[in-house]
């Protein structure tokens, strides 16, 4: 039985990724992750300056959902050099996030200088202005910082999307020179505490993540498989292997794992590879390949 | 496990030093000393806040130096106090003779340790910082940086006069440099400790990455580590 699977040009032991912002603002924490069963890791988003992020509270929490507004803090690229270091060797793809094509070409040539072996796109995230949604929601500017970005660096580009959008298809096609799509990013939300009578997160509005959001994150990757041809990353809610099963025969080649950590740990990616292994041993399955976009009509 | 935001009535509100409270609230979670919460003050932010006290009622300590901390020594008996968890591991709990080493507030976490069975070294900037001066006076030696109470030094100068052997635990809390010097201190001693670290909090829940020391989250797999 095969678990690995390809991403455009990458090849990775298993399809289990640690999604951008959990964990992964130091090396040694990446790395740990890494030895603890995750076949490469996406960095926090990385921007040109260092940036402090919000006040706190930058989340709440009350399962099956999580709300976050970290609010994109990052030590700023220049930083975050010694961080890569720490790495050398180990499958780290670069998050990156920025205002405008330049912005995002200039970092992506930073994290492959680092020795990242892919770049992933934020275009989406959901809570700080300037960033992520407005950019998200324009098609021209995707479409731009996408092509740009292509044509500065070797290494595989993905495009990481707003689920915050009236038009999947229409953002998804902006984004199509990429190398794969990554869906999805938190989706806007907020929580009132109606004890103190005001929103809990500093910030107010922050992006809702977890198991809540899985069923969002299997419709687009559905969606935009059935509509494209093009390499899909699954993310959003994943908790298990059936979780993972279900994002593979939507379309996905491969899945980033995020908010789950929290309660299950850093040992979740070899629990979920291992029921992964058991599945495709009662359903005798080969490869991952056999079943991927299977459920596609 | 639920973090879920909640709240409790604060049952009472001590003036421990100019600017350092106790805070009283009437909660039934579970927990045990070395393990904190975060608590809100609605409209200023959240900080993470080690209980001083785990029993019934429960008790947080705030030595307030930044806005929240500010705000929330000013509540007043019957006001809501807002908070997540408990969080983190906790002290191993032993029998035997304890000795408590602090500085400044780090004895705040320790607070719930102390008992007719423990020693406690406290170092201080000066004589009017003292914080639990009822539970302290008589089972603690002090230490000061000015002499106005205690030995004029750091805790080592007092450390060096116990004898180590007569402790079955030792328990340490307090800023950085000050842990580091009692840790190469007892490096050589056959001696059995913890340390509970401080680092800055946001999640809480091991997924920002902001307390990390080592790729070792703080907030979950901490704070208390041994030696
Ligand atoms: C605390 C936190 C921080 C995040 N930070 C980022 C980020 O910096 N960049 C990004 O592209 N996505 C970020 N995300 C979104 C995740 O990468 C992921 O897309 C989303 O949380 C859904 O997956 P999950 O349910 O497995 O967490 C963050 C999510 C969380 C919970
Ligand atoms: S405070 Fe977020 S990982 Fe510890």
């Amino acid at each position: 039985m095969d678990v690995s699977c390809n991403v455009s040009s990458i090849k990775l032991k298993n399809p289990l990724i640690l999604a951008s912002g959990i964990l992964d603002e130091n090396g040694y924490t990446m790395k740990k992750i890494i030895e603890s069963g995750a076949s490469a890791v996406v960095t926090k988003s990385i921007g040109i300056e260092e940036r402090k992020g919000f006040e706190t509270p930058v989340i709440y929490e009350e399962y099956p959902y999580f709300i976050n507004a970290i609010g994109l803090s990052n030590p700023g690229i220049d930083a975050f050099a010694s961080e890569m270091n720490i790495l050398k060797g180990y499958n780290v793809i670069g998050s990156i996030f920025g205002t405008g094509p330049e912005d995002f070409s200039y970092l992506a040539m930073k994290m492959q200088e680092y020795g990242a072996i892919a770049v992933e796109l934020n275009l989406s995230c959901p809570h700080v202005k300037g960033f992520g949604l407005e950019i998200g929601s324009d098609p021209d500017l995707v479409e731009s910082i996408v092509s740009e970005v292509k044509s500065k660096v070797r290494i595989p580009v993905f495009a990481k999307l707003s689920p915050n959008t009236h038009d999947i298809i229409e953002e998804a096609k902006a984004a199509r020179k990429a190398d794969a799509l990554v869906l999805i990013n938190t989706l806007k939300a907020m929580k009132i505490d109606i004890n103190a009578r005001m929103p809990v997160l500093s910030n107010i509005y922050g992006g809702l993540s977890g198991k809540s959001i899985k069923p969002v994150g299997v419709r687009y990757v559905y969606e935009v498989s059935k509509e494209m041809n093009i390499p899909v990353i699954g993310v959003g809610g994943i908790e298990s292997y059936e979780d993972v099963i279900e994002y593979i025969m939507a379309g996905a080649s491969a899945v980033e794992i995020g908010t789950a950590i929290y309660r299950h740990g850093k040992g979740i990616f070899k629990e979920i590879n291992n029921g992964i292994l058991n599945f495709m041993k009662e359903n005798k399955i080969e490869s991952l390949s056999e079943i991927r976009g299977c459920a596609l009509r | 496990m639920c973090f879920k935001m909640r709240y409790s009535y604060i049952i009472e509100n001590v003036m421990e030093n100019e600017n350092t409270h106790t805070i009283f609230f009437d909660a039934d979670f579970n927990a045990l000393p070395g393990q904190f919460i975060m608590v809100w003050v609605p409209g200023y932010g959240e900080i993470p806040l080690s209980l001083s006290c785990t029993g019934k009622p429960k008790a947080i300590t705030i030595k307030a130096y930044n806005e929240p901390g500010m705000k929330l020594i000013n509540y007043k008996k019957g006001d809501k106090l807002f908070y997540r968890g408990p969080y983190g591991n906790h002290f191993s709990l032993v029998d035997g003779k304890k000795l408590i080493i602090a500085a400044g507030s780090g004895i705040a976490s320790m607070h719930p340790l102390i008992d007719d069975n423990s020693i406690i070294i406290e170092s201080l900037k000066r004589a009017s910082d003292i914080i639990f001066e009822k539970e302290l006076k008589g089972r603690a030696i002090f230490t000061t940086d000015d002499g106005t109470l205690g030995i004029k030094g750091h805790v080592i100068d007092a450390l060096k006069n116990v004898n180590l052997n007569d402790f079955d635990m030792i328990y340490v809390c307090g800023p950085e440099l000050m842990m580091k010097s009692v840790f190469d201190f007892l490096k050589d001693k056959n001696v059995r400790a913890e340390f509970s670290l401080e680092r800055e909090m946001k999640c809480a829940v091991g997924i920002c990455d902001s307390c990390s020391v080592s790729g070792i989250q703080l907030c979950t797999e901490g704070p208390v580590f041994t030696n």
